[in-house]
């Protein structure tokens, strides 16, 4: 009988399983006999069969599983800084280049456009060197484009840069991937979802750090245009730091054997094909992949807005402006599980329509406060709703997660991917539209994003699971289309189902009748399913 | 007795003229220009940042009546962007609300009013954009807010306009540091993944 702690390694999008942080349970550790403990292994958590982690303690740094923890999401983190570390020095860079309010714009475009790709080429990396070498990879080689910086003189020098700085948010990728061969299964929810959530924080903490170190810098003596140049030298060198930490300190597996890693790529593969069709045919993707692209995108986009904005509108000092901008982005730390947590106390009551409609209360929310944003003509007001839609906007990500891992079994890995990719491609449109151009102020562009994620935010009323309903609409009276299992095995064949390929996901959809809320203990067993001996 | 309130009534009389500015929203079309400023730039002259100078000159114009000046206490003599340098750049913006407006943003210098006319040599700094300039004197009462002013260029801001260059803000030092720190971090990189292929292989 297949261990679920077995499967993935190697699997097309099993470098996603756990991104969502949602996945059956919120847990910091997982019981035996729920998993086994392993008795013979020597490590400083207890572990399961495969040696990965049961608990997840937060303030130890125990090799290898806590301490991969550690430098995933401090790499991460520092990849968010160097990527965003431009925004609160605009005021500086946009006289130096003589840049206009389109370049700005379109190099705030290019940053976050990059890792669109370089996630896509990130699994496939982690699944043939490795995490540990996916990431050093991706960190020492995007550390020459962050010092790169000191050679830019113009707006298309300047856009370039961006652009390739931008590619290490791919780190997104190795960092979960790396965390799922560390953490048992029923806790990598939490595990990635901290990770995720941490990680988003460097976009807040750049908006500190750079001002303060450029402050710096000009006390010493250096020119305004020579000293924001300087001032990218410190997110370089954090990039060549991790790098030589991740080498020297990480190791890919629990017991630290890269080679074991290919050979368990034996394990029979999902079809990628078959896997991609899935997912792109389910109309719930599409939907999430837009309301993505308007919780994450636009808190990306105003990681890149804000700090000018406050600067301008308000005539503040540049560190006074980046510390209102820093508060935005750390407010993830949060903000973000909040959603979560919110969604899953909605789900106990209501099921799957209550997790639809926290999401899109949260989303609506924090577009109804950057419409407030825009219009606030004092400072206090403006910082005010600028909180209340961060918390919104970032609640709204983790609440999004919350429904992902419920929209398909199968094709879990590569939804997640490209409900990630969603959101970079909704901050660069959002960034386009509003924040590119002369014909409104960056007031109104805030504005009208707050009632473009209102209105995008819409689509989430017609998500409908059969099983669940929607939020207007109750679950089907159909005796077969109700069940969880007819839903999520209508991701496979019947010649499939013959080889019993679909164990998995008739597993999962046990599992998931939680989300029918209250209604679980009234719900009937299925016809053509024998009742199962008890979960894993 | 009479005298005393006579000089009462006048003061209240005065004070209440500055109570608008005193308040602190002064709008530039309530500004006199009573000042009149040159610079030594020819039109569509090019400076360079941090190495060339100019000189700026001011003073009264003296077709105004006597006692016009009496009020001024401080000139501020500002570098201002010219409507071409403004376009599609927001934060360079005119205002007629003096506290916001951002046409001015380089203080050439502060002087103690006098009624003959100075003047002031001024090395480029070398914060200035590039762009094209043209110089304004602000003159401050008392309260420290402006009462007049006086510019090099029409009201039009097209005439007597002068560029400037900025500097780069780069080194060859920095641009050498770069290239050194990107070059230790791939050949770190590249060492780290060939020595530990080697001790893969002959562990094996």
């Amino acid at each position: 009988m297949a261990d679920r702690t077995t499967e993935g390694l190697g699997e097309p999008g099993s470098s996603m399983h756990g991104v969502t942080g949602r996945e059956q349970s919120f847990a910091f550790s997982v019981a035996s006999p729920m998993v086994p403990t392993d008795t013979t292994a020597k490590f400083d958590l207890p572990v399961d069969s495969e040696h990965k982690a049961k608990v997840f303690k937060l303030f130890s740094m125990a090799n290898p599983h806590m301490r991969t923890f550690h430098l995933s999401w401090i790499s991460f983190f520092t990849c968010f800084v160097s990527t965003f570390a431009a925004a609160p020095l605009v005021p500086i860079i946009r006289d130096n280049l003589n840049l206009t309010k389109v370049d700005i714009g379109n190099a705030g475009v290019a940053s976050v456009s990059g890792s669109i790709f370089s996630r896509l080429v990130m699994g496939a990396v982690c699944d043939l060197l490795g995490p540990r070498y996916g990431c050093a990879f991706l960190i020492m080689l995007s550390a020459p484009t962050v010092f790169c910086m000191s050679f830019v003189s113009s707006a298309g020098g300047y856009t370039a840069v961006r652009f390739m700085i931008g590619f290490s948010l791919a780190t997104f990728v190795s960092c979960q991937y790396w965390m799922s061969t560390m953490f048992n299964s029923k806790i990598i929810g939490l595990v990635n979802g901290t990770a995720a959530g941490w990680g988003n924080m460097g976009g807040g903490a750049t908006q500190l750090l750079m001002p303060v170190v450029y402050e710096v810098i000009r006390k010493a003596g250096a020119t305004p245009f020579t000293a924001w140049r300087i001032a990218f030298f410190i997110p370089g060198w954090l990039h060549i730091i991790m790098g030589i930490l991740v080498l020297t300190l990480g190791q890919d597996l629990p017991d630290g054997n890269l080679g074991a890693l290919q050979k368990k790529g034996d394990v029979a593969k999902d079809k990628f094909s078959k896997v991609l069709w899935y997912a792109i045919t389910n109309y719930r993707t599409w939907i999430f992949v837009l309301l993505y692209g308007y919780s994450m995108g636009v808190e990306l986009s105003t990681d890149n807005v804000i700090a000018e904005y406050f600067y301008d509108r308000f005539n503040l000092k540049l560190h006074t402006a980046g510390i209102i901008a820093a508060s935005f982005g750390m407010a993830n730390l949060l903000a973000r599980p909040f959603g979560g947590w919110a969604s899953d106390v909605a789900a106990r009551h209501f099921g799957m329509r209550g997790r639809l409609w926290t999401l899109w209360i949260l989303q609506t929310m924090g577009g109804a406060f950057c419409i407030w944003l825009g219009r606030a003509n004092t400072l206090p007001l403006a910082v005010f709703s600028m909180i209340l839609f961060s918390i919104g906007a970032q609640a709204a990500c983790g609440a999004t997660f919350g429904i992902i891992p419920f929209v398909s079994r199968r094709s879990l890995g590569i939804i997640s991917g490209l409900t990630g990719a969603g959101g970079n491609f909704g901050s660069g449109l959002t960034q386009l539209v509003f924040f590119s151009t002369s014909r409104f102020s960056t007031a109104t562009g805030l504005s009208l994003m707050g009632v473009m994620i209102c209105a995008c935010t819409l689509p989430v009323t017609l998500v409908h699971f059969p099983q669940w309903g929607s939020m207007f609409f109750p679950p089907s009276k159909d005796i077969v289309k109700s069940t969880e299992e007819s839903y999520y095995e209508a991701e496979w064949t019947e010649e499939e189902k013959s080889k019993n390929l679909h164990q998995n996901s008739i597993k999962f959809a046990e599992n998931s009748r939680s989300e029918r809320g209250r209604r679980v203990a009234s719900a009937p067993t299925p016809p053509n399913v024998t009742p199962s001996h008890g979960h894993v | 007795m009479a005298g005393l309130s006579g000089i009462l009534l006048a003061s209240l009389l005065i004070l209440s003229c500055f109570a608008e500015t005193s308040f602190g929203v002064v709008h530039f079309s309530s500004l006199k220009q009573t000042l009149t400023v040159t610079a030594s730039p020819k039109p569509g002259q090019v400076l360079k940042a941090g190495d060339d100078k100019f000189t700026v000159t001011w003073g009264l114009n003296n077709s105004f009546p006597a006692g016009t000046d009496s009020a001024y206490k401080t000139i501020k003599l500002r570098l201002c962007y010219a409507p071409v340098s403004q376009v599609e750049r927001a934060w360079r913006k005119t205002e007629d609300e003096l506290s916001k407006d951002k046409t001015c943003q380089f203080n050439i210098v502060t002087k103690p009013y006098s009624a003959s006319k100075q003047s002031f040599e001024w090395v480029v700094e070398r914060d200035v954009p590039l762009g094209t300039y043209f110089v304004r004197a602000y003159a401050y009462n008392a309260a420290n807010a402006e009462v007049a002013f006086g510019q090099t260029t029409d009201a039009g801001k097209t005439t007597n306009l002068f560029d400037i260059i900025a500097i780069t803000g780069r080194h060859a030092s920095l641009d050498i540091a770069s290239v050194c720190f990107s070059a230790f971090s791939v050949v770190a990189l590249i060492g780290f993944f060939w020595a530990e292929k080697r001790k893969g292989k002959s562990s094996k």
